[in-house]
């Protein structure tokens, strides 16, 4: 369960960054400038979310926990349609730069939102990590699939479900899956005492 | 392992042959990896005609003769002056959004030099490779603004008598310069009396060209669409006032007359007809669901 928890994930993430290129085109364009905002300010959240994430894991880490994590990350995303194109179109209107309007209304709209996701990975491997012997291994597998949810996600939507419904719609329904996906975690049981052994075995 | 080897090679070869482009008789000029696309110009020693293609495939982007530079040799430019017929006076102000080689607006300020004509165009390269190799110039009245055409339009504060749309990124229009938000932005950056027209690639009878009717008669009250006879391309007319197609032709036989267009607006003008005669199902286009590289693939469902 947990590790289709973090294939989702992965595959939010990146699938959300595709959109993400179309939420910002009608204000910005599709130039370089655009997609080089996007990404780096998707990288940034990860690597802040993975950093963060880390961190929090090492703070009784519970399923609980990282069930809120993913529906704070879910909320952003089903409230979306909200806030998206008026924050493009004030972005527009006050940052006139080439450069720096796609990249500030980037940061705004989808740097908190890869910081949570970012999060998930170290933090499910935290509570999966019950042998050292294996963790390198548990570690692993969970990176892996994370970027194969990301394969998927980055395939799926552009191939397919751009075809099928809006962008805006897209965003929703993502929001709403996270939501699915993070409810069992708040029934899990899973923890791990490891931490507090300071791995002597 | 020697296989593996063997069959790399042989792929190798395959790629290499695929990116020499056109005709083995073509002769390459300039080739160049630029931000948004693999720019080639390639000479036809035989006509002596210089294009510009694009992608390692042979879509033409844009075309010169090399002894008669200031003729339009592709077909879709020449129809694209129909527009003129529609303003039925002399353009003041023009705007063409994507560059390509500039045979069009050259075109247009030689024969209307009064007129204050804007390019914009995203990729730098391509302005570049418009002035070395295709004879473009800026000049007091012709002026290239490197970036995106919907940015420039959100921008832009000016009235335009007449737009040109001919956005390409290899053989597909940005699906941002396709939608109804878009078009209702062109048409507030249109005089009274302006017109747009947008070049459509429809090699088959696609899902694209569809939904490219309905989203031009969702924000224009007319839309004219004139199919090339020597070409795929179809240019869609859509004035901010309705015009009748006969008198139109009175129009362009007019103006091919007062102005010595060595183009046959006159002939064009038969090509044309209403975008009802079309009539297909398709949905309109919009920022939020636009897939134009999918539709692009898909058989039109009306025919």
């Amino acid at each position: 369960m947990i590790r289709f928890i973090v294939f989702i994930c992965g595959a939010v993430v990146m699938s959300f960054e595709i959109l993400g290129s179309r939420v910002l085109a009608p204000n910005f364009g599709n130039s370089i400038f655009v997609w080089g905002s996007l990404i780096s300010v998707f990288l940034a959240g990860l690597s802040a979310g993975y950093f963060l994430g880390g961190r929090a894991a090492d703070i009784n880490p519970s399923s609980r926990k990282l069930g809120l994590i993913i529906s704070a990350a879910a909320l952003l995303l089903v409230t979306f349609p909200l806030y998206g194109i008026p924050v493009c179109d004030r972005v527009f209107e006050q940052v006139p730069g080439l450069r720096s309007g796609p990249l500030v209304a980037s940061v705004i709209l989808f740097f908190v939102p890869s910081v949570f996701l970012g999060a998930v990975s170290p933090y499910t491997a935290r509570l999966m990590i019950c042998s050292l012997h294996t963790s390198g291994k548990t570690i692993g597998s969970l990176y892996a699939l994370s970027t194969l949810g990301s394969i998927a996600g980055t395939l799926l939507t552009s191939f397919y479900l751009i075809t099928l419904a809006g962008v805006q719609t897209l965003i929703v329904i993502q929001g709403i899956v996270l939501l699915l996906v993070s409810v069992p975690l708040f029934f899990m049981k899973l923890s791990c005492r490891i931490g507090r052994t300071s791995g002597a075995e | 392992m020697k296989r593996l080897i063997l069959a790399i090679c042989c792929c190798t070869v395959f790629v290499c042959a695929a990116a020499s482009g056109a005709g083995a008789a073509d002769k390459v000029v300039f080739q160049k990896n630029s931000l948004y696309q693999y720019i080639s110009v390639i000479e036809d020693p035989a006509k002596r005609e210089r294009y510009i293609i694009n992608n390692r495939r042979d879509l033409i982007q844009g075309g010169m003769a090399i002894d008669a530079p200031n003729r339009l040799i592709l077909e879709y430019t020449r129809m694209a002056f129909m527009t003129l017929a529609y303003l039925g006076r002399e353009p003041r102000s023009v705007l063409f959004v994507g560059l390509g080689a500039g045979s069009m607006p050259r075109y247009l300020n030689r024969h209307y030099p009064e007129a204050e004509i804007d390019v914009v165009e995203i990729d730098p390269d391509m302005v570049e490779v418009a002035k070395k190799y295709f004879s473009f110039s800026e000049g007091p009245r012709m002026k290239v603004t490197v970036n995106d055409g919907r940015v420039f339009l959100k921008r832009t504060k000016k009235k335009y008598d007449i737009i040109f749309l001919d956005a390409y990124q290899g053989g597909e229009i940005p699906f941002h310069l396709t939608t109804v938000e878009f078009l209702r932005e062109v048409k507030a950056r249109l005089k009274d009396d302006g017109v747009v027209v947008s070049n459509i690639i429809s090699p088959f009878k696609n899902k694209f060209f569809d939904a490219m009717i309905i989203t031009h008669e969702a924000v224009f009250p007319q839309l004219h669409i004139f199919k090339g006879r020597q070409s795929d391309n179809f240019e869609f007319i859509a004035p901010m006032k309705p015009h009748d197609l006969a008198g139109i032709a009175v129009t362009a036989q007019k103006i091919q007359e007062a102005k010595k267009l060595d183009i046959n607006l006159a002939i064009i003008a038969t090509s044309g007809g209403e975008a009802s005669e079309y009539r297909t199902h398709a949905r309109v286009l919009t920022d939020d669901f636009a897939p134009v590289n999918l539709y692009q693939h898909m058989q039109s469902p009306g025919k």
